[in-house]
């Protein structure tokens, strides 16, 4: 018994050092530290890629935008982290409002289309994605309905407690639907009473913002409102029913953003990583694990099956206005609406 | 208590270093990882942003609107789940403890099932059986409009989830209740229902307290189930995750925590006013085996009925995880395939061994730990007793959400600069599976004369020795059960450490949650499947661990009970 009890001990006080051993001696040098805003295997993909072309180690970690905001900024005063890759500039724009991102300004960006960055650095767009409905084929058919094509056509009575979207707080998909919402309908006021009439409609507000296409594509719900990329994703999986439409009356985009975080421990390998996220290398990952989001960089190879920011109608979305905005929207959805 | 008795136990602490020692470390680290991250939660609750003091946040909450509903909604939850949790429970553990039905390791292990899985595969699995295109709901019983998303479906899914919590409490107490009492009883002419219901039930109301205490606070800041398939009723603990990391509240979020809080504490205080009245020493230091086990009769049919459908449930509950894992996409397209398990050995390698590293160090700690707590707590009279067994119990009150996001405030600056280590990770552990030890440490010590350790003392032991050789193989059951739990808990938690996982450590449940989120159920469940077999096997290895020092305890026991000290008379 006695000998157990020291082993018991030994193995405790182990443990504890090894424990503060490995806080200790954490800050390893040359390895580059990533939170990820997009999908796990495109994140997986995207950085043994860049550790190929730069010989760079990355230590990632996949969240949604609004947790590594929250993150990032809880992290303030002890940055752990180099680079925010991926998720809505809107986040982004609020993160530089609050001083928590670090200007770069990469070579590379030059090419980039002024709309896609920030004209103070502290951010670049990678992708650009567009809103689109997801609805379920044989809830149409069942109900002899055509896929909405209009913002006004989701009010159907055919749908009511039938459409799932995400929770704008929770996620920048949703966000992005509000800001669209009062685009499209020309005005807060008038935006936020089609808010409020579409929220019967609404079955839940899911907490991640692709969520909605997962249901859809099982049959939980009629209608989703999320990215067309995520969409199409879905539809590569397996999801047959799911039909993508895109709203003709005005849809909204992503600007999906890559950023330095202030006070990176890494800040020389943070250049490198913005620098070679805005190559063509970089950029052309996405469209080999499924993800169809259209290209920022013009020399990149666009994926085929991308919706075209071109071909639909899409609103003016400036994410500097939407992020500044983006606080007191949320607010006044969550009290006006979600009640 | 004369002014003297202070001096006096001061003087005795003196005499007895290890215990000083023991009594200041554990204080230390229930100030700096549970009071302090606590007083940072209220700090940012009164202060807006721009450091004014405010106490709009709680204004908002409390004058209405989504945040008050979210409130009341967890409190109709709670109640309700923590009453189907307890009873069954306790039918689990009374069939196990006293009726002689077939099949009772299979009852044993089902009750134990629902806790070594992340909670959202039920709320999958209930996703998949009775929603929409649910197996059960649609395809047996041709619903067209199920709906599992909202208050039917927690209370189902939670029910399943957190019964177990109850039956660890309750097996381990019905165990150890001797029959001697019951024996009695019957022997003085009354029936076995009288007997049930004027002992054993008496005698089980700290288990049935705890367990419902246990159930009703886990219930309250459940995180994972309402975000699977809560719909729109929204819960509390949501509500603060979407407060403080949607809308970049903190101080609503920590208001609303504050107030959760608020309720917790009171419902503890009833409970432990309540629990605290009845007297329950019933055990010597004899192994309570030789119970004559209920064999006829329509009690016996009935409660293997009801274990028995239960089980069933469960099985199919959990059925689906490792089908469907092997399956391309649920409902959509049922074929065979293997990519889900390729897709988790490409990318969640480093996560499986992280989680499983940092629970294993965690384990020992938060067993070791409750024990102790529980030790000091029954046995000891210090000052400061009172606050540590407030504190201690407090953890299990702190919603993960808001644990997670109080040490983020709370370690980011020196001289403890812990974010992104794992002593941060293991110290959610800890703290978050240290009070579930305690609880059972508790209720078993009580159980238990002190005589057996005055003898121990009496005979020249110091405390350690007497912790070790005498305390901790008489609440070996509830020391194990500490242990399993931590372990369980550390490999499934997720709310609080959703906050703490950094590039250097991430955990299996962060990359399940995402998967989840992102619709990928095949893998999802294929990461569920291999966290369900590493705990299984690592359950295994504590069982048989369980066994080794169960061969010394019972050698002791003998001594013990030729031992004349051993077998003095009960003191009720």
């Amino acid at each position: 018994m006695k000998k157990t009890r020291l082993v018991l001990i030994y193995v405790l006080l182990a443990a504890f050092l090894v424990a503060c051993g490995s806080s200790g001696t954490g800050s390893s040098s040359g390895k580059v530290t990533v939170y990820v805003g997009f999908q796990e295997d495109h994140a997986v993909a995207a950085m043994e890629q860049f550790t190929e072309d730069t010989g760079i180690e990355v230590d990632m970690i996949r969240m949604s935008a609004g947790e590594i905001l929250a993150k990032v900024r809880a992290e303030k005063d002890n940055p752990q982290a180099d680079i925010w890759y991926g998720g809505p500039a809107d986040t982004f724009v609020q993160a530089v409002e609050e001083g928590l991102l670090q200007s770069y300004h990469s070579p590379e960006a030059e090419k980039i289309d002024p709309r896609f960055k920030d004209e103070d650095g502290y951010w670049t767009g990678i992708y650009v994605g567009a809103l689109g409905f997801a609805s379920n084929k044989d809830f149409l058919d069942q109900h002899g309905l055509e896929a909405p094509t209009k913002w006004e056509d989701l009010l159907h009575p055919a749908f009511e407690n039938e459409i799932v979207m995400a929770h704008p707080g929770s996620s920048g998909t949703a966000y992005t639907i509000l800001y669209t919402v009062l685009k499209v309908f020309g005005g807060e006021d008038a935006g936020f009473d089609y808010l409020h009439k579409l929220h019967p409609q609404v079955q839940q507000y899911t907490t991640s913002g692709s969520a909605p296409g997962r249901m859809v594509g099982m049959g939980e719900a009629a209608v989703g409102l999320l990215f067309a990329h995520d969409i199409i994703k879905y539809q590569e999986e397996g999801f047959d029913s799911l039909i993508l439409t895109i709203p003709e009356d005005g849809t909204g985009y992503e600007t999906g953003a890559v950023a330095i975080i202030d006070g990176a421990p890494q800040s020389e390998l943070a250049q490198k990583f913005i620098d070679w996220s805005l190559g063509t290398s970089a950029q052309e990952v996405g469209q080999r694990t499924g993800s169809y989001q259209n290209l920022t960089n013009p020399d990149a190879k666009e994926p085929e099956k991308a919706v075209r920011l071109e071909d639909i109608n899409t609103i003016e979305y400036d994410p500097a206005e939407a992020g500044s905005q983006r606080s007191r929207l949320i607010d006044k959805w969550d009290n006006e609406v979600n009640n | 208590m004369g002014r003297v008795k202070p001096i006096q136990e001061l003087k005795r602490l003196a005499r007895e270093p290890l215990l000083l020692t023991c009594i200041i470390l554990v204080m230390a680290s229930l100030f700096v990882f549970i009071v302090y991250p606590l007083f940072q939660i209220g700090r940012t609750s009164f202060f807006s942003v721009d450091g004014s003091f405010s106490v709009a946040a709680y204004k908002r909450i409390l004058s209405g609107g989504n945040l008050l509903t979210a409130l009341t909604n967890s409190l109709v939850l709670a109640f309700i789940v923590s009453i189907l949790s307890t009873i069954i429970a306790y039918i689990f553990a009374y069939t196990i403890a006293y009726i002689n039905v077939p099949l009772k390791k299979l009852f044993n292990g089902i009750a134990i099932l629902p806790v070594i899985s992340p909670p959202f595969v039920i709320a999958l699995s209930a996703i998949l059986l009775f929603g929409r295109q649910g197996f059960i709901s649609n395809h047996l019983l041709g619903l067209q409009n199920a709906n599992i998303y909202g208050l039917n479906g927690l209370i189902l899914v939670q029910t399943l989830t957190y019964f177990p919590i109850a039956f660890l409490v309750l097996a381990g107490l019905l165990r150890s209740i001797s029959p001697a009492l019951e024996e009695a009883s019957e022997n003085l002419g009354a029936s076995k229902l009288k007997t049930f219901i004027s002992v054993t039930l008496p005698l089980s109301t700290p288990g049935i307290a705890n367990a419902y205490l246990l159930v009703f606070i886990q219930s309250l800041a459940d995180f994972g189930n309402p975000m699977t398939i809560g719909g729109n009723y929204t819960t509390v603990a949501r509500e603060i995750y979407l407060q403080a990391v949607g809308s970049y509240d903190m101080q609503a979020g920590a208001s609303l925590a504050m107030l959760l809080l608020t309720i917790t504490m009171v419902v503890y205080a009833i409970q432990k006013f309540w629990v605290g009245k009845r007297s329950y020493v019933t055990v010597t230091g004899k192994p309570t085996s030789g119970r004559k086990l209920i064999d006829s009769g329509w009690l016996k049919h009935m409660m293997f009925g009801i274990c028995f459908s239960l089980s069933v449930t469960v099985i199919l509950f959990y059925i689906l995880v490792p089908i469907g894992s092997f399956i391309q996409l649920w409902g959509i397209n049922n074929s065979f395939t293997l990519d889900h398990y390729k897709y988790v050995f490409n990318l969640g390698q480093k996560a499986i061994v992280d989680t499983f590293t940092l629970s294993l160090i965690a384990t020992p700690i938060a067993g070791l730990l409750g024990m102790i707590i529980a030790f000091l707590i029954v046995r000891k009279n210090f000052i400061g007793k009172k606050t540590m067994e407030l504190v201690s119990m407090l953890s299990i009150a702190i919603p993960g959400t808001v644990l997670g996001i109080a040490y983020i405030l709370s370690f980011n600056k020196a001289p403890l600069a812990l974010t992104g280590t794992a002593v941060i990770i293991i110290a959610a552990f800890v703290v978050r599976a240290v009070p579930v030890g305690i609880r059972s440490g508790i209720a078993s010590l009580q159980q238990i004369d002190p005589s057996i350790e005055e003898a121990s003392t009496n005979l020249g032991a110091n405390q350690s020795q007497t912790f070790f050789g005498i305390v901790l193989p008489l609440i070996k059951p509830a020391f194990f059960s500490g242990l399993v739990y931590s372990f369980v808990k550390s490999m499934t938690a997720m709310s609080a450490v959703i906050f703490l996982i950094s590039a250097r450590y991430n955990l299996i449940t962060a990359s399940i949650l995402s998967q989840v989120e992102s619709g990928r159920i095949g893998v999802a469940s294929a990461y569920c499947t291999i966290l369900i077999i590493i705990m299984i096997i690592s359950l295994l290895i504590l069982n048989g661990m369980l066994r080794l020092f169960g061969g010394e305890y019972d050698k002791k026991t003998k001594k013990t009970t030729n031992n004349p000290a051993g077998q003095k008379p009960l003191s009720m």
